[in-house]
């Protein structure tokens, strides 16, 4: 549930706003819902990752798909798929950080 | 233990989500920069679709109609003026606003706040040379005259209200790379795009190395090696032609400079890749009975190009063609009724002056025997990711700037210390604007005429061609009226007599109309023969391109599109047919020259430098090696204390073919032999062989072949970011051949061939990348691959909104 929230969220408030609204998403849904500092961060970092992870790809693949690969070359980065793992990595650590930074807020407040 | 860990953790993920958003170094941020919703991927492009659109932009007084075709050309039509140069700033700043707010960054020297120290030796370079001052004279230009200002600030407004609305995700993928965000556009800006183009057109010199030249070998030998006209030439306008003028008087030759030049200049010398071709064939010549014109301008080769297509409408004006972004108007075209296209004259018109100081604090030079006073002026930078700004003072006297002084770190080479600079670029004004504004809505020969006193610098060879069936060619460009010889050396800064002075009457530079030969060209040569009553310079681009250019027009009588097509990529190489069958003939006589495979290849080639073909990889090495083996000795060229000029290449095979016994041949650093034109035939030809073999592997079809061993790369303008360039495209051709590709990515800019008629033109053109300025665009480098191949599209020239060509795929409607 959490999980779906959060892409939700993050997806409308990114498609509207800066990318740094997604760790505040999932850390406001995390205070409000979290049950645990680990699955926080879990649940914060998959939601995130999975949706970065997949609008990269849908950006590659549904268009020209052109771009990927000679921002890897002049990053020195050996091919797509490591970028868009990177690209999945950067999103989902801050915001399972942030996930988990909401978690425990929940408790100190609580 | 709970507020600490609830603390902890916040500063944790507020740590690094700040972190992520702050740029790291060089690099970007990389939050937004990986964000699939705002950075990097948001660069790639969906395919071109059927589509129609509408927009709202503030500033529009009416409707504005663009159709896009499949190549992604814009075609603009708008119910005014006003609305038509607004639309066509808002259309190019979507596809190149990067490029156009880089160049200005460079002409401005301001690149090192965007690129960091390493710009920062090239920005002051660019400064030095007085780009910004010019470009502030032009701006001042534009608005004195009501069409110009409306051209340029209509412009601007319209690129402004692009930037205006843009979001960070639709940046060009070099801001989010580089990490900055275009400025607002000027009229300001715009005429530092056309310094640009003056710098890269004639900030060169020879004056430094011909100074060394004299002083080492004197007058005699400079007279006999470094003639004021070539040996071999094919004059733009014909010879014979009579100049219909009287002309003005020209100054005396005054003394030369006695003293020896002390600095050393390291000022870029020959680059026989920034050329071009034009001509246009009379209807006497060709198939319809009108008019064909054509026209290929040499440019460094970049990406994003330098060229954009565009049709502009408006109920003054209906006109196609390309312009360089940054720079409204068209450049380069053709209307229903004219066409007119553009190649470089490259007159001497960059000299430097010896200044002689009062004392070491360089605060009074000598002039006319007085001592005049040096201004001084401090150019600032503010480097990116230096704290401070960096200073650079620059000396001034009546003559420009003291382009280095002592202790100054120059940007090219060696310290060119104490010499001022005069030249074209900061001191012509005329109005390109109103040029183009003019030239896109001429009707006829008179219209084309009155642009001239406008087009001031570069100096073009303007061609033009009408359905009148007028053709003519124009060396259009405010020229210094010189005394013979006037900066071929380094000029006397003390003597009023070397100054510049006046100008030549603009009706006065060369020009004709419908010459008897039924047709005009232009290849960078002499404009003129020794006929001709002024000095313009004493070298121009090698002839061999206007010879073959005009031997092969003599022979056309039903000339069509695609005999001027064929004609651009002409491989003859005319070097080679002047010169090789005399080298053949020594290499015969020596059984170890004549028993190696290359002679066979050469004495079986078909002097065409085709891409397939061994021949021109061994030809252009060798000639290159035996210039160098010829002169190198007593004319040093890369020598670092006083470098020399090596005579052109038309005087070293007038000398191999007429004395081949001259002193000249013999190599001063082997004092026991006595070397002859043989020998270093012999050697340079075993000597280029083994370097090509080092280089290329044994003779080979594949790898020694000429569009493999030549390649021309096509580099994105941050040469570091390879992956956004396009490297060893394979085609024929090379520096001196009609089809001018050269390795160091020079060439043909644009193609273009018009086909002039009563009715409605038809006309082709490509250039090498495409419309998109956007590297994860399919229409980045669409047309790269038939530019090698050396086809061209044919281009859509709408007579209305109305028409429904099939090539119209989108429409975008913008209102108000």
């Amino acid at each position: 549930m959490l999980y779906v929230l959060i892409i939700l969220f993050s997806a409308i408030a990114q498609y509207f706003g800066p990318w740094w609204l997604m760790p505040i998403v999932c850390f406001v849904l995390c205070l409000w819902k979290a049950d645990a500092a680990l699955k926080a961060f879990g649940v914060a970092f998959f939601a995130a990752a999975t949706l970065w992870l997949g609008y990269a790809s849908y950006q590659h693949f549904v268009n020209e798909g052109l771009i990927g690969q000679k921002v890897a070359d002049i990053f020195k980065i050996p091919n797509v798929l490591v970028l868009v793992v990177i690209t999945t990595l950067i999103g989902g650590i801050v915001s399972g950080f942030a996930g988990m930074a909401g978690y425990y807020c929940r408790r100190a407040l609580a | 233990m709970k507020y600490i860990r609830a603390l902890l953790s916040l500063l944790v993920a507020g740590g690094l989500t700040y972190l992520l958003n702050q740029p790291l170094g060089p690099a970007p941020a990389l939050g937004p920069f990986f964000s699939p919703f705002t950075g990097f991927w948001q660069n790639d492009e969906a395919p071109q679709k059927v589509s129609s659109s509408e927009l709202k932009l503030q500033g529009l007084k009416g409707e504005v109609i663009v159709k896009y075709d499949d190549n992604g050309v814009p075609h603009i039509f708008a119910q005014n003026d006003e609305d038509l140069f607004f639309a066509q700033g808002y259309i190019i700043a979507r596809d190149r606003l990067w490029q156009m707010d880089f160049y200005t960054r460079v002409t401005s020297g301001r690149l090192s706040e965007v690129m960091g120290p390493l710009a920062l030796d090239f920005d002051r370079y660019n400064r030095r040379l007085q780009l910004p001052e010019g470009a502030a004279k032009l701006a001042e230009v534009f608005m004195k005259d009501p069409d110009s200002k409306l051209v340029a600030e209509s412009y601007s407004a319209g690129i402004n209200a692009y930037i205006e609305q843009v979001e960070y995700k639709d940046l060009a993928i070099e801001f989010k790379i580089l990490g900055y965000s275009p400025e607002p556009w000027s009229p300001l800006k715009t005429a530092l795009v056309e310094m640009l183009m003056r710098k890269d057109m004639n900030a060169r010199s020879d004056d430094y190395r011909m100074s060394n030249t004299l002083a080492a070998h004197g007058k005699e030998v400079v007279k006999d090696l470094f003639p004021n006209y070539p040996i071999e030439e094919s004059p733009i306008i014909p010879k014979g032609t009579k100049w219909g003028f009287t002309p003005v008087a020209v100054p005396k030759v005054p003394e030369m400079l006695k003293a020896s030049v002390a600095a050393r200049l390291d000022i870029e010398s020959e680059n026989p890749g920034i050329g071009s071709n034009n001509w246009a064939v009379h209807g006497s010549r060709t198939a319809t009975g009108l008019p064909l014109l054509s026209n290929d301008p040499h440019l460094g080769l970049s990406l994003p190009s330098i060229w954009y297509q565009m049709q502009l409408v408006s109920p003054t004006v209906n006109v196609y063609g390309v312009c360089v972004p940054g720079w409204p108007g068209i450049g380069i075209g053709f209307n229903k009724d004219i066409a007119w296209g553009m190649t470089n004259v490259g007159s001497d018109v960059f000299d430097f002056y010896q200044i002689q100081f009062k004392d070491k604090t360089q605060k009074e030079y000598q002039h006319d025997g007085q001592w005049r006073p040096v201004t001084m002026k401090i150019n600032e930078f503010r480097v990116k990711e230096e704290a401070k700004a960096v200073q650079d003072t620059v000396r001034y006297t009546h003559h420009g700037p003291i382009l280095y002084s002592d202790g100054q770190t120059p940007f090219m080479g060696d310290l060119p210390v104490g010499h001022a600079l005069t030249w074209i670029g900061p001191v012509a004004v005329g109005n390109s604007l109103k040029a183009l504004y003019m030239i896109n809505r001429a009707k006829n020969y008179d219209d084309y005429r009155a642009i001239m006193p406008y087009l001031a610098s570069p100096a073009f060879n303007v061609v033009f061609a009408s359905n009148q069936n007028d053709v003519a060619i124009t060396s259009a460009g405010q020229l210094p009226l010189k005394w013979k010889e006037q900066g071929k050396f380094v000029l006397d800064g003390a003597n009023p007599a070397h100054d510049w002075r006046d100008w030549i009457p603009v009706e006065q530079n060369p020009y004709v109309k419908n010459p008897a030969r039924g047709y005009v060209s232009s290849a960078n040569q002499f404009p003129a023969d020794p006929s001709y009553p002024y000095y313009l310079g004493w070298k121009f681009a090698p002839g061999e391109r206007g010879i073959r250019i005009n031997e092969r027009l003599e022979k056309m009588t039903q000339a069509t599109i695609d005999s001027l097509r064929l004609l651009q990529n002409d491989n003859f190489n005319v070097e080679a047919r002047r010169v090789l069958p005399d080298l053949l003939k020594i290499l015969e006589k020596d059984s170890s020259s004549k028993a190696n495979p290359a002679y066979q290849i050469l004495a079986s080639w078909n002097l065409r430098n085709d891409p397939e073909e061994l021949g021109p990889t061994i030809f252009e090495r060798w000639v290159k090696e035996l210039r160098l083996a010829i002169w190198d000795d007593d004319f040093p060229s890369t020598d670092k204390k006083a470098p020399m000029m090596l005579p052109t290449r038309d005087r070293t095979w007038a000398l191999l073919q007429k004395q081949p016994n001259s002193k000249w041949f013999d190599d001063k650093r082997t004092p026991k032999k006595t070397e002859t034109a043989a020998d270093i035939v012999r050697t340079t030809f075993a000597a280029t062989i083994d370097s090509l073999i080092d280089k290329h592997g044994r003779i080979n079809e594949e790898s020694w072949a000429w569009g493999k061993a030549k390649g021309t790369d096509i580099k994105h303008l941050v040469p570091l970011f390879k992956s956004f360039s396009r490297m060893d495209v394979i085609n024929g051709g090379g520096a001196n051949i009609v089809n001018a590709t050269t390795e160091g990515g020079h060439g043909p800019s644009w193609r273009m061939v018009v086909q002039l008629d009563k009715t409605w033109p038809k006309a082709f053109g490509l250039y090498p990348g495409g419309q998109s300025g956007n590297p994860g665009s399919r229409l980045y480098d669409n047309m790269i691959d038939r530019w090698a191949k050396g086809e061209l599209n044919e281009l859509v020239f709408l007579k209305s909104k109305e028409e429904n060509h099939p090539k119209i795929i989108s429409t975008l409607k913008l209102g108000k």
